[in-house]
């Protein structure tokens, strides 16, 4: 076949081919192994790379998933990071003693009002870093419902505490009022319940009746991540 | 979309280990190159564990960018272009493109960057447009669709050299026209 062409021709051809991916494995092999030696062959197969690239100009970018980043960083890395926006600098500066694994509700613990699922789908600590607010929360499959326990701190004097989901990159999303109760158990939208999987959970200070803006308005109090039971 | 500086500067840091240009980096360019792999896969599920994979390759080899000589995003570009491929044809024939998978490595190091111009796209439409229609198809589809030599000549019922004749011809006729 390269008889046909002069060499430098048989020379672009196969670069060509190479980028395309169009060699068998073994000239695919012979191929690379004159890369190494050859730079005009490397500047050959670099201009096709950049030729064939423009080739993607017309593909519309397409937002992956937001949790893909985490799944990503979390392979490469080791643990999950980098939540958009306002949550970041919060969530990364979080102990690991934050991070409680398995929380357990003893339903002995809960005489009356509402019961702790007795086997979870998903547990969440959800603290300030000095401790001042801690919240337990453990979500019940069955019945849409987290119920959250309330450990440590309180809303201040005419103020609530609410409760927000965020989803990956997704603007953190309102889960309720806590009531003055330190236990309770939330209906969860069942169009948000899939979400709670790798999500984060945070709460914020707000007027009195929860934010009148849909977003949070008042300081971050606490955060913590959904872990999957 | 971040310019070629602020990418390039991005990998640079990420070979320095910094977690946030990786995030930055991801970012600016995943869209794009979820794009390009959804276009090749068709597949949502398979595109996403190939971007997955695509962003574990780059922050592991985010060194070799430096040398090789493309512009950053079609480093990027042509990394997942590639994996897509790969995977595509792992799909179809599962035995033979496994091989091939593992026998193509990143770009190697080049010539002096290249910017992307704003119409490489038109440009290299135009070009595509001096080819027998076949012809081009038999480009686009092997670049973007992973076709191989057998899959080309069986779509256009010829016989493999034939097929092979063809596209090598096609190629210099594009490269030709590219750098009148």
């Amino acid at each position: 076949m390269s008889g046909e062409l002069p060499e430098r021709d048989a020379d672009k051809a196969l670069a060509g081919e190479y980028a395309l991916g169009l060699l068998s494995a073994e000239a695919a092999a012979d191929f690379e192994a004159r890369l190494v030696n050859e730079p005009d062959l490397r500047a050959l197969y670099a201009e096709w790379c950049e030729d064939l690239a423009a080739l993607t100009d017309r593909i519309d970018p397409v937002a992956p998933p937001p949790r893909l980043q985490g799944e990503v960083e979390a392979a490469l890395f080791g643990k999950p990071r980098g939540r958009a926006g306002w949550i970041g600098a919060l969530l990364g500066g979080l102990a690991v003693a934050a991070l409680v694994l398995g929380l357990i509700f003893g339903a002995d613990l809960l005489p009356r009002g509402p019961q702790a699922p007795a086997d979870p789908a998903y547990v969440a600590e959800v603290a300030a870093e000095d401790g001042s607010l801690v919240v337990a929360a453990a979500y019940d499959a069955e019945a849409g419902a987290l119920f959250v326990d309330r450990r440590a701190g309180a809303a201040r004097e005419g103020r609530a505490l609410e409760l927000w989901l965020i989803a990956g990159e997704n603007a953190p999303v309102s889960l309720g009022v806590l009531p003055g109760e330190a236990q309770a158990a939330l209906d969860i939208p069942a169009e948000l319940r899939a979400q709670l999987d790798g999500g984060v959970l945070a709460i914020s200070d707000e007027p009195s009746g929860g934010s009148p803006t849909g977003a949070p308005t008042g300081d971050v109090l606490a955060v913590g991540p959904i872990t999957n039971t | 979309m971040a310019t070629r500086d602020e990418i390039e500067t991005l990998l640079a840091a990420c070979t320095l280990g910094d977690k946030r240009a990786f995030g930055a980096l991801y970012s600016a360019t995943s869209a794009k190159l979820f794009g390009i792999c959804l276009r090749v896969l068709d597949n949502r599920a398979e595109a996403e564990e190939v971007l997955h994979d695509v962003y574990v390759k780059i922050w592991h080899n985010a060194g070799r960018y430096q040398a090789n000589g493309l512009s950053p995003m079609t480093w990027l570009i042509t990394i997942a272009r590639n994996a897509a491929v790969d995977r595509l044809r792992k799909r179809r024939a599962p035995a033979v493109s496994m091989e091939q998978a593992e026998a193509r490595p990143d770009p190697g190091p080049g010539p002096e960057a290249q910017a992307v111009a704003a119409s490489e796209a038109e440009r290299l439409s135009a070009c595509f447009d001096e080819l027998d229609e076949g012809h081009a198809q038999a480009v686009r589809g092997a670049y973007l669709d992973g076709e191989t030599y057998a899959d080309l000549a069986a779509r256009f019922e010829v016989p493999l050299n034939t097929m092979r004749t063809w596209l090598r011809r096609s190629l210099l006729k594009l490269k030709e026209c590219l750098s009148r």
